[in-house]
């Protein structure tokens, strides 16, 4: 019968498709966080062995893009590990943290999710976002700009064990990166 | 004062350091702005690059110069040179990528190609429509008037008056970049931050002085340990929440101890003493490369005692941990801040890392210092645009006229408590800079005096 040789495929096809469901829903839930500034919970949702890195970028010639990213070792806005993420949320508990006191509005709007390699432990995701705030009155940024995330299956769900966040600009056209990615 | 005059007509009454008060006009007015291009950036000693970020032949950097941008390009002699970005011929941009390296630079108008000495040597249709009559050697790139390096830092001038680089900086400005160079055999770390604040660019710089601020300002900074808790003494006088609750002040064994340099053209140096640090951190580790005899002779008796920050007038700041910001005034309000970062080559990786996190942390837009002065500057550049706001003077009293200035090894030295004289010093020399005196009148006009 037909149906013996498509079921697997239709079964991997349906896995897939929970798969990619559950890995958006994790990322909704994570901008959710973001912006409800419920910061502390959001840094428990990486590995306590994460890597969080945001390069520098650089105008460079098509000949020399490849060295448009600086690489860990080398300058960059966030190279954070867990404990200094936990400090960055830490110190917007705080009510003294002014950049951040009044609290900007933001809105993290996650697309383009994509499942590049997964294994029994962990998948490779890469992921478009915009990140939209408000400030102060008057005060608008916004950065768009795309992640690679390492994703690892604990016993308490989904988690982040590398983020590496890559901005669609050089000069930054913002004050300060006061918020995260 | 009456708005029907000009404020650059007004240059005695816009900073008074008898009174210690600044007119806020000066960080929103067009005219005075554009002045400071002309009398300041157009003459100063500017800082361009480190020479490690150009190690290799046709490796380039484009810095900033006023309104102007370069390119500092290493060339096939070992030497570097600087020229303005924009062709002879019609003024696009020969260069748009903000480093790289290349063997020639074309105008992608038309082609006009330059060398990476400036020259032009490459015309397109050089026979066929010019019928050779155009003289290539009178089309160069324009170069800056003088280059110079000093222990590694170029730094270039569009005046050929100007004074040579190390007596520009004198005692005060080479100290500065002393204090950054004598951490080993350094190099620049790849990568430069780059982000846009809209504030007026004297903020920026006056602020590298201010040891009034941190205790508020980076008061989250403190909670969080990112800088060594401080004891657990409160100063005086008292600042209160929203709600009425007493905001707890940290008092620092270095607020008593802190070291000023003033100097000539307006650098100065601002900050703690190094030995009141050490007893603040606890620890003499990170200081190290201080302690090394070649380098406390180096630094200086005066030298060795600076934990705090230097400056080199117009826009240029030495941290007191390796690393380096420009100020890049953009426009009244807005400007660009720039950070460079250094490491001591024969570091171990661990301990590279160790300060490049620091770096990281700090300073630059994510860093959990910067990001609290940003608020500030950007707050206090608003506030000078209203018209009835603009009106009240920004006040530098602290100490005011009671700090002897010693002349000692070389250098115009204060001990006092925390105060404002660097800053009040910074205007000073703003001041004179802005009545476009002959370089001898400025030097004369800014050595120090015997009080602050």
């Amino acid at each position: 019968m037909t149906t013996d040789t498509a079921a697997p495929a239709a079964n991997q096809a349906l896995e897939e498709v929970l798969l990619q469901h559950e890995v958006e829903q994790f990322y909704y839930h994570e901008s959710t966080l973001l912006d409800s500034h419920r910061y502390e919970d959001w840094v428990s949702l990486f590995t306590d062995d994460t890597h969080y890195f945001m390069p520098l970028r650089r105008t460079m010639t098509r000949r020399q893009l490849h060295l448009e990213f600086t690489r860990p070792g080398e300058m960059a806005y966030f190279d954070e590990n867990k404990e200094f993420l936990e400090k960055r949320a830490q110190k917007l508990a705080t009510g003294t943290s002014w950049a951040e006191d009044p609290p900007s509005r933001t809105r993290h709007l996650i697309t383009n999710v994509r499942i590049t390699e997964n294994t029994d432990t962990e998948m490779v995701v890469h992921s478009n976002f915009m990140l939209y705030r408000t400030r102060l009155k008057a005060d608008i940024d916004q950065w768009v700009g795309r992640r690679e995330d390492t994703l690892r299956r604990t016993g308490a769900g989904l988690a982040i064990a590398r983020r590496f966040i890559y901005l669609d600009q050089t000069v930054l056209q913002s004050a300060n990166l006061s918020n995260f990615f | 004062m009456k708005d029907t005059t000009s404020p650059a007509d007004q240059l005695d009454e816009l900073v008074s350091v008898e009174r210690g008060e600044i007119d806020r006009r000066i960080f929103s007015d067009q005219e005075i702005f554009d002045l400071e291009m002309k009398h300041i950036f157009g003459r100063a000693w500017l800082f361009l690059c480190h020479e490690t970020q150009i190690p290799k032949r046709g490796d380039f950097f484009e810095a900033p110069m006023g309104t102007d941008n370069v390119l500092v390009v290493r060339q096939k002699d070992g030497g570097i040179k600087a020229f303005l970005n924009t062709c002879s011929h019609r003024g696009n941009a020969v260069c748009r990528a903000e480093e790289g390296n290349v063997r020639n630079f074309m105008c992608t108008y038309h082609g006009w190609t330059f060398g990476l000495d400036g020259e032009l040597v490459g015309v397109p249709g050089k026979s066929l429509f010019y019928k050779d009559k155009l003289d290539l050697s009178r089309y160069p790139l324009r170069k800056v008037a003088q280059l110079e390096s000093y222990r590694g830092f170029v730094f270039a001038t569009f005046d050929e008056t100007a004074p040579p680089l190390e007596e520009y900086l004198g005692p005060t400005g080479r100290l500065g970049l002393d204090l950054l160079a004598e951490r080993g055999d350094i190099e620049a770390v790849p990568g430069v931050q780059k982000f846009v604040v809209d504030t007026n660019w004297k903020f920026t710089v006056d602020n590298v002085f201010d040891y009034y601020h941190p205790q508020i300002t980076h008061m989250s900074a403190f909670a969080v340990g990112l800088i060594p808790a401080p004891p657990e003494d409160f100063v005086d006088g008292g600042a209160k929440t929203e709600s009425g609750a007493n905001l707890e002040v940290p008092f620092l064994p270095t607020d008593l101890h802190n070291v000023v340099m003033v100097g000539e053209y307006g650098h100065a140096i601002s900050g703690p003493d190094q030995d009141s640090l050490e007893v603040n951190t606890g620890t003499r580790d990170p200081f190290a490369w201080r302690y090394k005899p070649d380098t406390v002779a180096k630094l200086g008796k005066h030298g060795s005692r600076v934990a705090g920050h230097p400056h080199i007038f117009p826009t240029t700041w030495v941290t007191a941990n390796g690393q380096l910001s420009l100020r890049v005034p953009r426009s009244p309000g807005v400007t660009e801040i720039w950070w460079f970062s250094f490491r001591d080559k024969n570091a171990s990786p661990e301990q590279q890392a160790a300060l490049l996190s620091n770096h990281i942390h700090f300073f630059g837009p994510a860093g959990m210092l910067e990001q609290e002065d940003g608020e500030n500057w950007a707050q206090s550049t608003l506030q000078t645009r209203g018209l009835q706001s603009r009106e009240i003077p920004q006040r530098l009293k602290m100490g005011l006229g009671t700090s002897e200035i010693i002349k000692d090894d070389g250098l115009a030295v204060i001990d006092a408590p925390i105060n404002e004289h660097a800053q009040l010093w910074t205007y000073h020399a703003w001041r004179e800079w802005l009545r476009n005196p002959t370089w001898e009148e400025l030097r004369q006009r800014t050595v120090p005096g015997e009080r602050l």
